[in-house]
């Protein structure tokens, strides 16, 4: 006896193994054959004539669902048609590069303009406590722009802007200026989370809102690198040739270039990551698949390196600082290829690479705290030192957490999409101990 | 006669945002649609309009929402955004463009049948 809804089931069921549709998809397409069978048993067939011709001319499953697959990385469209230069767009793009140009130049100037009155850069604690405010406005504006955000999120970032400008200029600065350089170091972190809230627009708190502006921040990291290096280049080639002809441009170097070239860098990538996005993200998820393998293996010796020679990290001052920053690193990297995944990708090695990385950066990120309670211990409360151990013990509470909930997802107990939804949650943690260290660490240590 | 896969996916976009500016359908219904106007001519492996859907709306050409009529099952209908309009209109005016074109190039009969009209008058 030929059973319909068995068979039906059977269909939908071997659609949904393919795990890239969603469950709207697949009852919208079981809801079609379906439909397709109703009219041919009306016309008087029987079900299981009606069901194979249905079936048959739903076509491939395989591909149809492939198909899924591939519009949402958009690659079938690109392979299919190319996408026409649409006047209007191109138009939009000149006003953006035009934009990117103008804050360029004026976001150089803005980093410029204290020498003016005479403000030694190098040794200004000001200058380097406000450094973030050179550029990243700028960014913010630019974002603010293009996305047409609305009155009540501007007047939000503005303000949080506007304040944290006022306060930490307002704040005092004592010797040895410890808490004015944690603030010059936490600053820009802090600001570019602000500035992730104008990227996404309204869907600020959502996690695929939150997820985009990681990636856009994993890739912007890359290619700012690249970027920046391009320009290293350029600059050693013009000195060297104009060395040549016996004149020297180093002054104009460090007039000019410094103050116009990493903020035209700067500029550059962000427009260039957020319109060129559908190139970059073919390359930039195959950066991160080459990168992750290698640190693991970098902190493997590392880690193996530290129990063989007994070299303790606990006395050396950089040995922690070179620790934290490694951590930071793989951190971000981890992230930047949870980001880069795609929502259908099933299970796969590089799964399973990240969740070894994160392992490993818990026992290194570990071995950094007993280093930083030893120090703290030891020496005594200092402002950095503080810092170290808030960052650490979030850093571990974060590597924690996505262990815990890979593993989970290994067993499969959870949808991918949990690990999102906390790192992007905790994307919020991150900014407020910024807030903490930034205008609360100067008072508990009396602006030294 | 079979009408070559290129063609076909060539003219998915239009078709699909052409039937929905007339009014608001489901896929069995657009399949059906195009099927009956092209007199069975154009025929689509039926399940991979789906994906199309999906990205014209991705584009933010059509957009869903489900409803269930009086009787009979839950339905996924799309409908024609103002984006979609625009869309469908640049699409008219390249098919002008590739008609006309194919028209004065390869239609040989066309000069004929105009001076056989014209002999008439």
């Amino acid at each position: 006896m030929f059973d319909l809804e068995l068979k039906i089931n059977s269909w939908s069921d071997y659609l949904r193994s393919s795990g890239k549709l969603d469950e709207e998809d697949i009852l919208e397409l079981e809801n079609h054959l379906r439909e397709q069978i109703d009219e041919l048993t009306a016309k008087g067939l029987s079900k299981e004539e009606a069901f194979l011709i249905s079936v048959k001319r739903l076509g491939n499953i395989n591909k149809i669902s492939d198909e899924y697959s591939k519009v949402n990385t958009e690659d079938l469209w690109k392979q299919l048609i190319a996408d026409p230069v649409d006047p209007a767009v191109s138009k939009k793009d000149r006003k953006n590069i035009l934009i990117i140009i103008i804050f360029a130049l004026l976001a150089g100037t803005a980093a410029k303009l204290p020498t003016f009155f005479g403000i030694n850069i190098d040794n200004s604690i000001k200058y380097f406590k406000n450094l973030s405010f050179y550029l990243i406005p700028f960014i913010t504006l630019y974002f603010i722009i293009k996305n047409k955000i609305n009155k009540k999120l501007i007047v939000y970032i503005t303000g949080i802007f506007a304040i944290t400008a006022l306060v930490i200029n307002l704040y005092p600065s004592y010797k040895p200026n410890h808490t004015a350089i944690l603030t010059g170091i936490h600053l820009p972190i802090m600001l570019w989370l602000v500035t992730g809230i104008a990227y996404i627009g309204e869907k600020w708190k959502t996690k695929e809102g939150r997820m985009d502006f990681l990636r856009f921040t994993g890739e912007c990291f890359i290619y700012g690198s690249l970027i920046m290096f391009g320009f290293f280049v350029l600059m050693m080639f013009t000195s060297l040739i104009f060395q040549s002809i016996a004149i020297d441009i180093e002054s104009f170097m460090e007039n000019y270039f410094i103050f116009y070239g990493p903020s035209a860098a700067a500029m550059i990538t962000v427009y260039l990551v957020e319109t060129k996005k559908s190139i970059v993200e073919n390359f930039a998820p195959v950066l991160a698949k080459i990168f992750s393998p290698l640190f693991l293996i970098t902190m493997l010796i590392f880690i193996g390196t530290v129990i063989f020679t007994g070299n303790s990290p606990y006395l050396e001052r950089n040995f922690l600082i070179g620790f934290d920053l490694m951590l930071v690193l793989v951190l971000g990297m981890v992230i930047y290829t949870i980001s880069a995944r795609k929502m259908y990708d099933k299970k796969g090695i590089f799964d399973y690479l990240n969740g070894i990385l994160i392992f490993v950066a818990i026992i290194v990120d570990g071995i950094a705290l007993s280093a930083i309670i030893f120090r703290l211990t030891e020496f005594g409360i200092s402002p950095n030192k503080l810092a170290a151990l808030g960052e650490n013990v979030l850093l571990l509470v974060n590597l924690a957490g996505l262990l815990w909930l890979y593993i989970n997802y290994f067993r499969e107990k959870i949808e991918f999409s949990i690990i999102e939804t906390w790192q992007t949650k905790y994307l919020t943690v991150y900014a407020f101990w910024m807030a903490i260290v930034i205008f609360i660490f100067p008072i508990i240590f009396n602006f030294e | 006669m079979d009408i070559s896969k290129d063609l076909i996916a060539a003219s998915a976009t239009p078709l699909i945002l052409g039937i929905l500016k007339k009014e608001d359908s489901y896929g069995y219904e657009i399949i059906k649609i195009i099927k009956k106007s092209s007199d069975n001519e154009i025929i689509w492996t039926e399940g991979m309009l789906y994906p199309v859907l999906h990205r014209l709306e991705d584009k933010g050409f059509i957009e869903s929402y489900w409803e269930k009529p009086e009787s009979g099952r839950r339905r996924k209908y799309y409908f024609l955004k103002k984006k979609g309009k625009l869309e469908l209109e640049k699409h008219k005016k390249q098919w002008e463009i590739v008609h006309a074109t194919l028209s004065e190039q390869i239609y040989e009969d066309k000069d004929n049948v105009e001076k056989g009209e014209d002999e008439n008058v």
